[in-house]
């Protein structure tokens, strides 16, 4: 589980992040929608412990990442907007890299390893170089890198970016799986259609600030809206783009 | 941890070894200096007295060892951090449960392998070059190579810890790639300044990296027998220094902008 409270941060005079709390539960996807610059990728790198928030606190499972980063680390898996693979090592390799930093013992490391390729599709690329790989096979790489050490929450920033539509839904059918098996599983997007699909619980951020949190559908009932897409445009103010 | 120490210096390792075109370029540039005295060596063969030959080519040399610790590590000293930033995958590194004292300390092993093996290198080339050109060796062989290795090799840590703290600054690999080139000129620049004023150094000078080991190659080329004990106390204050960098890149991978910085 990941609770956020009243976390802020500033980059100098710019507030990224202000007053966000909002809680992520075992077993559930929750969405981190905004648009761009809203403070998504930010209150993502402050629960992995890569930024230290100015305001508030986060705590992953009961385990706050500052002081304890590296506690928090082994509890979360994260595939964040860099996703950049080793490009003279394999797959196999950048996994077995990262397992071996986690500190898996090798039997079971290779065990893991075989696991992970195997679940998201990539025996006809695991022993290649990653130079050459496409967009869809770096984001499954480094997905696979990003739960490595099993973690019990995962992290995804924009993940279906560049992605085409056969591997969006594999994706999708991977984080369903992953959630059924009670991970808390915390997703940033933008795409609303995806949000819609994917996620059971909500949070809309806005400059940095909490604007509304609950289910898609409460999300509409709540902005007497039909669509998700016309609640955020409600619940944000976002300004309408004027027809040609 | 020095497991994870050791962890990220071998992928470092495999990673830089599969890169051939680094390789040669610094297997090059380690050879250079041998390959240019050996020219100068013959050029001058039949022009003047040998004894006075073998003065002109032993200051050559000096500078060109130097400059052979920096260079053998430049390719990969990019790479490791700067080159990180540029490719995105610093930030999946910085979430794994490594402290960024062993991340930093990984790193400048496998950059350390690098240097040492280019000052190596170019002795070795410099060894060959005394025997076909007929010079000798002045002073004591072995008592030299012990002070040579208690002087020069913490010089090539040294020289792969400067680097690492400079491609921890940098945003990308082509700045790093242009301080880095500076940091070349801080050898060859310290022998030009002692050549033309050679009263101009301090006593404190000999325990200071690279202007200790400057003077170090010098007193040997003037006759001086080969100094151990001072080599070896040189040698710990250039390690002393290396590590003070290290400790100064692993609190900068602590910032914000490192994360931001790409």
């Amino acid at each position: 589980m990941i609770e956020v409270q009243v976390l802020g941060k500033h980059f100098g005079g710019v507030e990224a992040v202000s007053n966000l709390s909002f809680t992520a539960r075992d077993g559930a996807i929750t969405g981190l929608l905004g648009s761009n610059g809203a403070g998504k990728t930010t209150t993502l790198r402050m629960i992995c412990g890569v930024l230290r928030p100015q305001g508030g606190a986060v705590r992953v499972d009961g385990i706050s990442p500052h002081p304890d980063r590296r506690r928090v680390q082994r509890k979360v898996g994260a595939l964040l907007d860099h996703m950049g693979l080793y490009s003279r090592l394999t797959a196999r390799e950048n996994l077995n890299y990262f397992g071996q930093l986690h500190g898996i013992a090798p039997q079971r490391l290779k065990q893991r390893v075989d696991e992970l390729i195997s679940l998201l599709g990539l025996q006809p690329v695991a022993d290649r170089r990653t130079a050459g790989f496409s967009q869809g096979e770096r984001m499954k790489t480094a997905l696979a890198r990003g739960m490595i050490h099993s973690p019990n929450n995962l992290l995804l920033d924009e993940p279906t970016n560049g992605l085409d539509v056969p591997t969006v839904r594999s994706l999708r059918f991977f984080l369903q799986r992953v959630r059924d098996a009670g991970a808390c599983v915390v997703f940033s997007s933008h795409v609303l259609e995806e949000v819609r699909a994917l996620c059971d619980n909500v949070v809309i951020i806005s400059k940095g600030r909490l604007i509304a949190e609950g289910s898609p559908g409460e999300l509409c009932r709540q902005s007497s809206c039909a669509s998700l897409e016309d609640a955020f445009v409600k619940l944000t103010g976002v300004a309408e783009v004027p027809a040609c | 941890m020095l497991n994870h120490v050791l962890i990220v210096a071998r992928k470092e390792l495999m990673d830089a070894l599969r890169d051939s075109r680094a390789l040669v370029s610094a297997l090059l540039y380690s050879l250079l200096g041998p390959g240019v005295v050996f020219m100068v060596s013959i050029a001058l063969k039949n022009k003047t007295q040998t004894g006075a030959n073998d003065g002109v080519l032993i200051g050559m040399m000096a500078v060109f060892t130097l400059v052979s610790a920096f260079v053998g590590g430049m390719s990969v000293a990019m790479d490791v951090l700067a080159g990180e930033r540029e490719r995105r995958s610093l930030l999946p590194l910085l979430i794994t449960p490594i402290t960024r004292r062993d991340l930093v300390f990984g790193k400048w092993l496998a950059i350390s392998f690098f240097t040492t093996g280019g000052l190596l290198v170019n002795l070795a080339g410099f060894a060959a070059v005394f025997a076909t050109a007929n010079m000798a060796i002045p002073g004591n062989v072995p008592r030299l190579l012990l002070a040579l290795l208690c002087g020069l090799v913490p010089l090539a840590l040294f020289a792969a810890a400067i680097e690492l703290a400079i491609s921890t600054i940098c945003r990308a690999v082509k700045e790093t790639q242009t301080y880095l080139s500076l940091v070349t000129f801080l050898p060859m620049g310290l022998g030009m300044f002692l050549v033309f004023f050679p009263g101009a150094a301090h006593a404190w000078w000999r325990i200071a990296p690279v202007a200790g080991q400057q003077l170090l190659l010098e007193s040997w080329m003037r006759g001086r027998e080969a100094p151990v004990l001072e080599s070896l106390i040189l040698g710990l204050f250039t390690l002393a220094s290396a590590v003070c960098l290290l400790l100064y890149a692993a609190n900068r991978l602590e910032q914000d902008d490192v994360v931001y910085g790409s």
